[in-house]
């Protein structure tokens, strides 16, 4: 089966500048965020990243969805080569890989509507307003919120319904992969696993595949088809769930796991 | 108990002061600029009808404001002179912060070398003294209002375009704008919808206060004999003719000065409202209220 998503060697750098801007040596360290990681993520499939804080899983995220400039390496996104687009290319990636976000809130505009931000996608690609009104309708029903959620603001709305509406969202351009950056840490336990419903409910429906990055071992154990561990912007073990977190073979995993009371 | 419901209403109360000033201060505002813009149908005699019988009459019945030394009613000069005044001030506040804020936005959200650019022309500009640089300018285009509002403007649009820029910068980490760039909107788009809604606020509390310091700046040009010319009656050539006459003939300064005194204050105490009402700490109280 042909990879949906295919990452090789992988890395992402960000510069770090030692002392003063007018200090005589302008020493410039770089400092890898990601550090050459190869990985696939196959049709149909949920692919778990899991690591402490720093160890680069936001950033392969970030990376992956086109948002961050890469420093080498190549990502192949459905076939087609994504590394060096810029401009409209780069904007008809988005068409196919959407994200959601940590924290609800802040990942909606404070000054638009729920409803803008779940249509703009289909706005900018040639819906009239008509139509994209009555998505946003379709959308938000799927993401079982009501339809009146169109015309609130992000802040007048709880946590668990905004990252509905951040799940609409990414759903309204019909993409073939969504990317969760730790779309659940800021949920509470029972909101958790009712969005995990939905998740498990329009993947089924829309023919998705997830890249869920998440820092909850418990989680990811039961929800992910397959589970790569990261250390310092590498990946230190990879492989099925239960094989990884029932007998982790590497010390850091190990270690992950001993963490968790 | 009791405590906490007179703490709430403190509270609410301050806010509906910030309401009630921001109320009071525009209408005020309002009447000011109807005034302005209505001036010459509000003028008692013709502004530029010298009549040297009557010259240098102190306040009294016919002339409520005097005459100054030609015989002009000072009171309709004061009030031609609030159209010049307020509306070049206006214009030029409207030009700079367009400008400025078009800038140094395009600049904070693209980075790189046009950022590097435009920044430091802007820096240039800011480090002369901005009135004398506006000086020399309007000096080389050989004064006028027009010319002075355009000097003041090549000077002062570097205000706007730092505000403008570091405000996109801390705009720009925020999430929302990662996941407006995966809606695909296009850089233009992403600065229309996203970023400049979300620091117009900040810009626009600036501009207001801005106001009344460019009435000044260019009724203090006027005064040097850089911007309006005789015998267009402007407020700082007004009180610059007036200026040798301060002691026998005070109403000739005064009356000139008490209107830019009047009308910058009504801008500063509006702006100044303005930034409380928007000051976010006030804004969080009312949505728990509400």
């Amino acid at each position: 089966m042909n990879p949906l998503l295919e990452v090789k060697n992988l890395t992402v750098q960000f510069e770090k500048r030692e002392g003063t801007r007018f200090s005589e040596k302008k020493e410039r360290k770089k400092f890898a965020a990601v550090d050459s990681v190869n990985f696939c993520l196959y049709p149909d499939e949920i692919l778990g990243i899991v690591g402490e804080s720093g160890s680069g899983k936001s950033t392969v995220a970030r990376a992956v969805a086109g948002l961050i400039p890469i420093s080498s390496g190549s990502i192949v996104l459905d076939g087609e080569e994504i590394t060096d687009k810029k401009g409209r290319d780069l904007r008809m990636i988005y068409k196919k890989i959407q994200m959601v976000f940590q924290s609800p809130a802040d990942s909606f505009d404070p000054r638009k509507t729920l409803g803008y931000s779940i249509g703009e996608s289909l706005k900018n690609n040639g819906m009239t307003r008509k139509e994209v009104r009555t998505e946003v309708k379709k959308l938000l029903q799927s993401c079982e919120l009501p339809e009146e959620f169109a015309a609130k603001y992000p802040r007048e709305v709880s946590g668990g319904q905004c990252q509905r509406a951040a799940i609409a969202r990414a759903l309204a351009i019909r993409p073939k992969i969504i990317v969760f950056d730790e779309a659940t840490s800021a949920l509470d336990i029972t909101v958790q696993k009712k969005i995990m419903e939905l998740l498990s409910g329009v993947k089924k429906t829309n023919g998705l595949s997830y890249l869920f990055i998440c820092h909850d071992l418990a989680l990811v154990h039961k929800f992910c088809s397959r589970i790569l561990v990261m250390h310092d912007g590498k990946i230190v073990e990879e492989g099925e769930p239960d094989a990884v977190i029932g007998n982790p073979r590497k010390e850091y995993t190990r270690q992950l796991i001993d963490a968790v009371l | 108990m009791i405590e906490r419901v007179k703490n709430r209403l403190r509270k609410r109360s301050g806010k509906n002061r910030i309401k009630q000033r921001l109320i009071i201060f525009s209408v005020l505002v309002a009447l000011l600029l109807l005034l302005a813009l209505f001036s010459e149908k509000l003028c008692p005699y013709d502004p530029a009808q010298q009549n040297f019988a009557i010259a240098l009459e102190p306040p009294g019945p016919a002339h409520l404001f005097g005459t100054d030394r030609y015989g002009r009613d000072m009171l309709s000069r004061v009030l031609v002179g609030a159209h010049i005044s307020i509306f070049s001030a206006l214009i030029l506040v409207a030009v700079i912060t367009a400008a400025g804020s078009l800038i140094g936005v395009a600049a904070g959200y693209a980075g790189g070398k046009l950022d590097a650019v435009v920044m430091r022309i802007s820096d240039i500009c800011l480090a002369f003294p901005g009135l004398i640089f506006a000086l020399a300018i309007a000096a080389v285009l050989n004064g006028g209002v027009e010319n002075a509002v355009i000097a003041l403007a090549a000077v002062s649009w570097p205000k706007y375009a730092r505000l403008s820029r570091s405000q996109t910068l801390a705009v720009k980490q925020s999430d929302y704008i990662q996941a407006a760039r995966l809606a695909g909107n296009t850089p233009v788009q992403m600065i229309l919808r996203h970023i400049l809604p979300n620091i117009m606020g900040q810009i626009l509390v600036t501009a207001m206060l801005d106001i009344g310091t460019m009435m000044m700046e260019i009724a203090a040009l006027s005064f040097l004999g850089l911007g309006a010319k005789p015998p267009t009656a402007e407020w700082g050539s007004m009180m610059s003719e007036g200026r040798s006459m301060l002691q026998t003939y005070p109403w000739v300064v005064l009356t000139p000065g008490i209107g830019i005194f009047i009308s910058v204050a009504l801008f500063n105490l509006l702006g100044d409202t303005l930034r409380d009402y928007m000051d976010p700490r006030n804004r969080r109280e009312t949505v728990k209220n509400s």
